[in-house]
């Protein structure tokens, strides 16, 4: 029975690596309280235990969902957790942001990640510098995403707040001071707005079609990500895959290489109006408030139902604050918004802008802003 | 503590829960006795209408305490939910103190004291005698900065008034956060809380969620109002019928004096479907036919 415990106290310390292992936001000092709930429930009472575990350990709602699995894999006899506890040693030996699976299906895809990775690299290097080649336009790409980035910054949504000037009296605020001279208002305080900052969310599209220029717009991604706080990136083809983490690692390298692991099935066909109804369905309760702009990046060519794409539109016109469009096409001459998928778009857009080179980019940026604001 | 312990603890809390008209699952249960005992506050996150907020209400009523609820909203900042000053009442004491002889400080202090303190929910959470239960509902509507002071305060339990100095909590509210998912939390909040996600109650737990609620209902219908709302949930809906949804929608059935759901009731059904269905959107989901096809499976 005392063997048993002790045992069981053994495996329970490292509980909480296991699950920071497999992707779980943990801290360090877990541990102290993953034994003192254990204390509290007793560690042989195997369904209390996992309960108590699961509201202590679990921070969001996809967590939840992983953890009893996980549970049985560290806690069920021996042949069951020896393996996947080597492999999940293994792999944090490997690399630490690797995430360790559980179940088999996440060995198959872990297996064929480097492998993937590899050949992605090059596919990516020969897609999206078709037009854009030397390293002076690259460097001056970087240059003209971080100015756009930081006038973005610029842009503030206004809210009240107290202030030292302002053109509404704060009369608490005045009372209260008045009071230093005997309750005659001498100094008067005011209210103001204060300005908050939209959050953005970047849609890009990165199918066949944009394979020059998504590229060119993941930078843009990638430099206002590091300029703003509160950035949400998606890329989608036929279906969307948020980016922002990969994106906004703080580390360029690792950057790169999470944004190739994603890259599957990159350059392939779009379907804009089954993606949008995806993020509407999957993210927008989370990503999208009456703060914020959403930025789609795309041509509008759409191989869905351009119905689909209205649809989707408009729900998500009933969220955000702001839908823009930035077309790479819409910069040409001869350009009209034709295709069945802009056609369907346009009613619910707030602003349609060009955005196929520097210069154009450059030159929508103040009508973006302004139809931001 | 052996084994069988904390099982039985737990079944007498969810007997507890349920005669106060809740019914919990066993995980919900051990989530709370786990937040009395680490004095951790729990973070609730689900859809809305899963009775997120009820857990708090039922927490306080099984207690025998008070129930201190802040709702938060967009452009809530911490000083609106920590107190304010009673102005009217400070400016007449300073009208009143014009003649008075003391010193200006002593005025100060005295038009700066508790009396002319309006508490507002946090601190009247931790001023109480008793262990009150604070329940910050929907906190995924208040911004980061708000966020991040209520983790300042709910780590030390202390609030400063400058014209007062710290107050310090007199008794630890048990504290109950709801989110909706509207924004993403931090992560420093997330591994601060117990956590539990509610999902949609399961057939047998909504059964006994009506009959708990409304007894009055005949056992056979009650069967059926729960299957006719769990088939409605597995369609693709904008917005979902949470708990009070199949209550209200129930209470306007009785009111119709509808004693059986079948494809008979459609009419009356569907008279009623707006007590289940919020959007027009998904209205438009729910034909004459549809619903009769509903009702006939029940």
């Amino acid at each position: 029975m005392v063997a048993l415990e002790r045992r069981a106290l053994e495996r329970l310390t490292g509980f909480p690596a296991f699950l920071r292992a497999n992707g779980f936001t943990i801290g360090g000092g877990e541990t102290i309280e993953v034994l003192r709930t254990a204390e509290r429930v007793g560690v042989l009472a195997a369904a209390p235990l996992r309960w108590s575990l699961k509201a202590l350990l679990c921070g969001r709602s996809e967590e939840w969902r992983r953890f009893d699995p996980l549970f049985d894999a560290w806690f069920l006899p021996a042949n069951r957790w020896q393996t996947v506890e080597r492999r999940a040693a293994e792999r944090g030996a490997a690399g630490e942001h690797a995430p360790a699976a559980a179940g088999a299906e996440g060995e198959e895809t872990d297996a064929t990640r480097s492998r993937a990775a590899a050949s992605e690299r090059e596919r990516l290097g020969a897609a999206d510098f078709r037009t854009l080649t030397g390293r002076e336009h690259l460097l001056e790409i970087e240059a003209l995403m971080r100015r756009f980035a930081r006038r973005l910054k610029a842009i503030r949504l206004r809210r009240a707040a107290r202030a030292r000037r302002g053109r509404r009296l704060d009369l608490p605020a005045t009372i209260r001071r008045s009071v230093a001279t005997g309750g005659t208002p001498v100094r008067l305080s005011w209210r103001a707005h204060r300005r908050v900052r939209p959050r953005l969310v970047l849609l890009i599209d990165v199918s066949r079609s944009m394979a020059a220029y998504s590229f060119f717009y993941l930078r843009l991604a990638r430099a206002l990500g590091a300029e703003l706080t509160d950035v949400r990136s998606f890329i989608f083809h036929t279906r969307l895959t948020p980016v922002s983490d990969a994106l906004h690692d703080r580390d360029p390298w690792r950057a790169q290489e999470r944004l190739q692991l994603l890259a599957e099935g990159w350059a392939g066909g779009t379907r804009i109006g089954a993606s949008l109804a995806e993020f509407n369905r999957e993210h927008a309760s989370r990503c999208v408030h009456a703060r914020t702009a959403v930025i789609i990046l795309s041509d509008g060519y759409d191989a869905g139902q351009p119905e689909a794409l209205a649809g989707a539109l408009a729900e998500l016109r009933r969220r955000a604050r702001r839908i823009v469009w930035i077309n790479p096409l819409a910069g040409r001459a001869d350009y009209a918004p034709l295709s069945a998928g802009m056609q369907a778009a346009l009613p619910h857009l707030d602003l349609l802008a060009p955005g196929g080179d520097l210069r154009s980019l450059e030159a929508t940026l103040p009508k973006v802003i302004e139809a931001l604001k | 503590m052996s084994p069988g312990d904390r099982a039985r603890e737990l079944a007498a809390l969810q007997e507890d829960l349920k005669r106060a008209g809740y019914i919990a699952e066993p995980q919900l249960a051990a989530a709370l006795l786990l937040m009395q005992e680490l004095g951790r506050p729990l973070l609730l996150e689900g859809d809305a209408g899963v009775g997120k907020t009820e857990v708090a209400k039922v927490l306080a009523n099984l207690l025998a305490t008070r129930l201190i609820r802040l709702q938060c909203y967009e452009g809530l900042d911490a000083h609106a939910s920590m107190y304010e000053w009673n102005y009217q009442r400070q400016l007449l004491a300073i009208k009143l103190l014009e003649h008075d002889e003391r010193g200006i400080e002593q005025k100060e202090q005295d038009i700066f004291s508790e009396r002319y303190l309006l508490k507002r929910p946090l601190l009247e959470a931790i001023s109480g005698e008793r262990r009150a239960v604070l329940l910050i509902d929907e906190i995924d509507r208040a911004d980061e900065a708000f966020e991040a002071f209520l983790l300042e305060l709910l780590s030390d339990f202390q609030l400063s008034i400058p014209e007062l100095g710290t107050v310090r909590a007199i008794s630890r509210p048990l504290v109950v956060i709801t989110s909706n998912g509207t924004r993403e939390l931090s992560d420093a909040l997330r591994r601060r809380c117990l956590y539990q996600y509610i999902d949609y109650p399961d057939y047998d737990k909504e059964f006994a969620i009506v009959r708990a609620r409304a007894p009055e209902v005949a056992e056979a219908l009650a069967r059926q109002i729960v299957a006719f709302v769990q088939a409605v949930r597995l369609m693709d809906l904008k917005k979902k019928p949470g708990i009070a949804e199949t209550l209200d929608w129930t209470a306007a059935l009785l009111s119709l004096g509808v004693a059986a759901i079948d494809a008979a009731a459609a009419e009356r059904i569907l008279e009623t479907l707006s007590a289940l269905i919020k959007t027009r959107d998904d209205r438009a989901a729910f034909p004459r036919e549809v619903v009769a096809r509903l009702a006939a499976a029940c």
